[in-house]
């Protein structure tokens, strides 16, 4: 119910700010009641469900939420004391700076070991070993403060996105095909060729239709030709894919599993976390001669595959001899569902060792729910990079003006060098022609 | 007599062809820095056809090594550096058509020459097996993604140096133009010197059965030959820089250099269009990797330092597109994106362990 209500007020706080023009000189009595029982309980469950987990550590992933929470908390703090949290949210500065931040962290997980490999490195004999692990920084993609940045650019991006939807879909659908005389003389790049009349507007559209424009006569006699009219749209469609592929990210690290599972051959094993068993009917390995010069120099393994069945409550799902780029995915509940929520558990062939009883083959075995939404992420942000850089909107307007002058402007979103080339095509080819048609007449 | 489309010769025909191009890229390299000089336009024309034959030999050669190895050439180093050196050959051509940067040959021809010759070094014959992980359609689709992105990188980066000479040209600035070529030169030194005194260290590679995680035992020689190299190669690239910086500042070389707009725009186009092309080139990995691993992300050093590559150049498209940055700033980071690439690149196989170690070859 609070909740509700602080998200109400903070709401109409804003559209104030924006209305008055002027920046928000602090809070009223009831914004800081608010504030306060949202810090307040905020913080409150941060600490409990902190000291929670970090006794009760790998019962449940709970570090994405406390991060959700750290990151509430610090938002409400701020707004408590008298920021306004929606503009530093929104502005790009923050978008940049959480970049570099995210950048930089990234360098110093690469430099410290991460995960298990740090128990085998020297730095646990290190005096700063305490510090560095407490702070996180040998599981620094999975910390907290990492995750934190990560949904603050979330937040960000979230808000950007809102931000820009109109003016995009205006630009995209609802182009301004009928425009005034002043309109096209003040666009970055604007030109006018005397006498050219109806004629050259002919021609105009000519060469333009030629160069691909789509062209678009509007109801008052000024006409539009546009190129890469969806490059906006792809933008916010490769934007909109970071918050699939996070929201797919966070549902597998919550929710999913990820375990290496080691069978012998004729083994049967359970699969932790599922109602699964599997058997290795026989595992092979492949080895290929290394040729160096017309001569073998030594043998490497180049294949090695697990005939492979899984049961479910001793009754078999399917049976398939898997090898390292071909993993067996097994659907346990409802196919819909599968498909939807991406709930097949995966057989990875993960890599092999010789103990005293045999060979054991070692899989990775997983299943991580958000998938469909992180390929339909990754699909969005290969178009949408795609065609929001590679077909730059290009507009330009066409009227003839008084006295028989024709009016060309025009404005690109980027890459304003190229369509200058297109526009001085344009106004070149136009100067040429009417030039020979002044010839012809006189 | 075999047969003359044996294996073997078709082998021997590889390597004649690669040796042609590196030589015409060399060739190339002298008539660009020549076309500086002399500033006739007939000298850049020659390069530019002796160039494309060039490459020409060089695909073929690329051809030829995917027909007699069986898969598509981006298994070792040398077959890595080579398709590396073939993409900024390519883009400078296909980018000297549509803008006036003939001159920009003079510091890209070179560059390319420089990367196929290390290639060259690490030949590798084609009858090396695959690992069973590279065994994938998914292995020629990301790595040609990927080096063509980092060849367009590498054109933004050239584009955007010479826009700082260029500049410091035309403001008289001379002390700017020798410590720009400096500070190039020095960079590309610690590169390159860290890069080859790792060649010649010996670490003991060790695979943990269990994690599958691949690492590297340096031992102190080791890391003497690989700080050692880093820093014999400052030192040589320092000077070399310096006396390039003094000649470009002795010559008024700003009347041959591109204009400031083209380019502003040629370094911006390198990164609007091999931004897309870093992006496809992660994400088909993220999908192999899923495929082969398992997992589709696992911060693994070399996807967290692409990662750190792509929020780079992403940034850079957010201060140009929505800052308005142009220019200088813009080309600075052009300048340093390559350092961010050639750590990516060369740095992560060399000097972090994880799953892609592999690639060192």
């Amino acid at each position: 119910m609070s909740a509700d209500k602080v998200a109400v007020k903070i709401e109409t706080k804003n559209t104030e700010t924006v209305s008055t023009g002027k920046p928000s000189a602090g809070n009223s009595g009831s914004d800081i009641l608010f504030y306060m029982i949202l810090v307040v309980t905020l913080l409150l469950t941060d600490v409990v469900l902190s000291i929670y987990y970090y006794r009760n550590q790998g019962a449940f992933d709970m570090r994405w939420i406390l991060a959700a929470l750290d990151v509430s908390a610090i938002l409400s703090v701020m707004g408590l004391a008298g920021k306004r949290v929606g503009h530093f949210l929104t502005s790009m500065k923050l978008a940049l700076t959480m970049l570099f931040v995210v950048a930089i962290l990234s360098i110093i997980g690469t430099w410290l070991p991460q995960g298990d490999a740090v128990l085998d490195s020297g730095w646990v004999k290190n005096p700063l070993y305490d510090v560095y692990r407490t702070l996180g920084l040998f599981d620094a993609y999975h910390s907290r403060w990492f995750l934190a940045i990560l949904y603050l650019l979330a937040f960000n991006l979230s808000f950007c996105i809102f931000k820009r939807l109109p003016t995009t879909y205006r630009h995209t659908l609802k182009p301004r095909v009928d425009v005034k005389e002043k309109f096209i003389v003040n666009q970055p790049l604007a030109a006018e060729i005397d006498g050219a009349g109806e004629k050259g507007m002919v021609i105009a559209r000519e060469t333009l239709s030629g160069m691909r424009y789509r062209i678009r006569p509007g109801q008052t006699g000024s006409v539009m030709a546009e190129k890469g009219s969806y490059s906006g749209l792809a933008s916010i469609a490769f934007h909109v894919s970071f918050l699939f592929i996070g929201i797919g990210a966070m549902l597998g690290a919550v929710f999913g599993f990820d375990e290496a599972v080691e069978i012998r051959e004729g083994q049967t094993v359970d699969v932790r976390g599922t109602n699964l068993k599997a058997t290795n009917y026989d595992f092979q390995v492949k080895y290929t001669d290394v040729m160096e010069e017309g001569r073998m120099t030594g043998s490497m393994p180049t294949e090695y595959s697990t005939d492979l069945e899984v049961l479910a409550d001793g009754q078999s799902l399917e049976r398939k001899v898997i090898t390292v780029n071909g993993p067996l995915r097994v659907s346990t509940y409802n196919p819909v569902l599968t498909f939807l929520a991406s709930l097949k558990v995966n057989f990875h062939q993960a890599s092999y060792y010789q103990s005293d009883r045999g060979v054991v083959s070692v899989l990775q075995v997983n299943q991580g729910p958000g998938k469909s939404l992180i390929y339909l992420g990754f699909f969005l942000m290969m178009g949408g990079i795609c065609f929001s850089l590679y077909f730059p909107h290009r507009r330009i307007w066409l009227k003839v003006g008084d006295s028989g002058k024709l009016l060309v402007g025009g404005r690109a979103n980027r890459a304003k060098v190229t369509f200058q080339r297109d526009f001085e095509r344009l106004t070149s080819e136009l100067r040429v022609k009417m030039g020979q048609e002044d010839k012809a007449h006189g | 007599m075999g047969n003359i489309f044996s294996h073997d010769m078709l082998t021997r025909y590889e390597e004649i062809l690669f040796i042609v191009a590196v030589i015409s890229y060399l060739v190339c390299s002298g008539i660009f820095i020549w076309y500086l000089i002399l500033k006739n336009e007939k000298v850049a024309q020659l390069g530019t056809i002796l160039l494309t034959m060039g490459l020409v030999a060089h695909t073929v050669a690329l051809a030829l090594r995917w027909g007699t190895s069986g898969h598509a050439p981006m298994s070792n180093t040398y077959e890595s550096l080579s398709m590396f050196g073939w993409g900024i050959v390519l883009f400078f051509l296909i980018a000297q058509r549509f803008y006036p940067i003939r001159a920009t040959g003079a510091l890209v021809v070179p560059t390319a020459f420089l990367i196929t010759s290390v290639a060259g070094v690490f030949y590798q014959g084609p009858d090396i097996p695959l690992a069973p992980a590279l065994q994938s359609i998914w292995l020629w689709i990301h790595v040609t993604i990927a080096m063509l992105s980092y060849g367009l990188f590498a054109l933004a980066f050239g584009a955007g140096f010479l826009y700082i000479i260029q500049e410091n040209l035309l403001k008289k600035n001379y002390k700017g133009v020798v410590s720009a070529f400096t500070l190039l030169f020095a960079a590309l030194g610690v590169v390159l010197g860290l890069w080859l005194g790792s060649m010649l260290a010996e670490p003991v590679t060790v695979q943990d059965p269990i994690t599958r995680t691949v690492g590297n035992d340096y031992s102190v020689s080791d890391y003497v030959k690989i700080f050692g190299g880093g820093a014999i190669g400052l030192v040589v690239l320092l000077a070399l820089g310096y006396f390039a910086g003094k000649g470009a500042s002795k010559r008024s070389f700003s009347s041959i250099l591109p204009s400031l707009d083209v380019l502003d725009e040629v370094s911006y186009r390198g990164v609007a269009f091999g931004f897309p092309l870093l992006t496809i080139g992660i994400v088909t990995g993220a999908i192999w990797a899923d495929q082969a691993w398992g997992r589709w992300w696992g911060w693994d050093p070399k996807e967290t330092w692409s990662f750190i590559t792509w929020l780079f150049y992403g940034g850079y498209l957010h201060t140009r597109l929505t800052m308005g940055w142009r220019g200088k700033h813009s080309a600075i980071l052009a300048v340093v994106g390559l350092i961010v690439v050639l750590i990516t690149y060369l740095g992560v196989n060399f000097f972090f362990s994880g799953l892609h170690s592999y690639a060192s070859g």
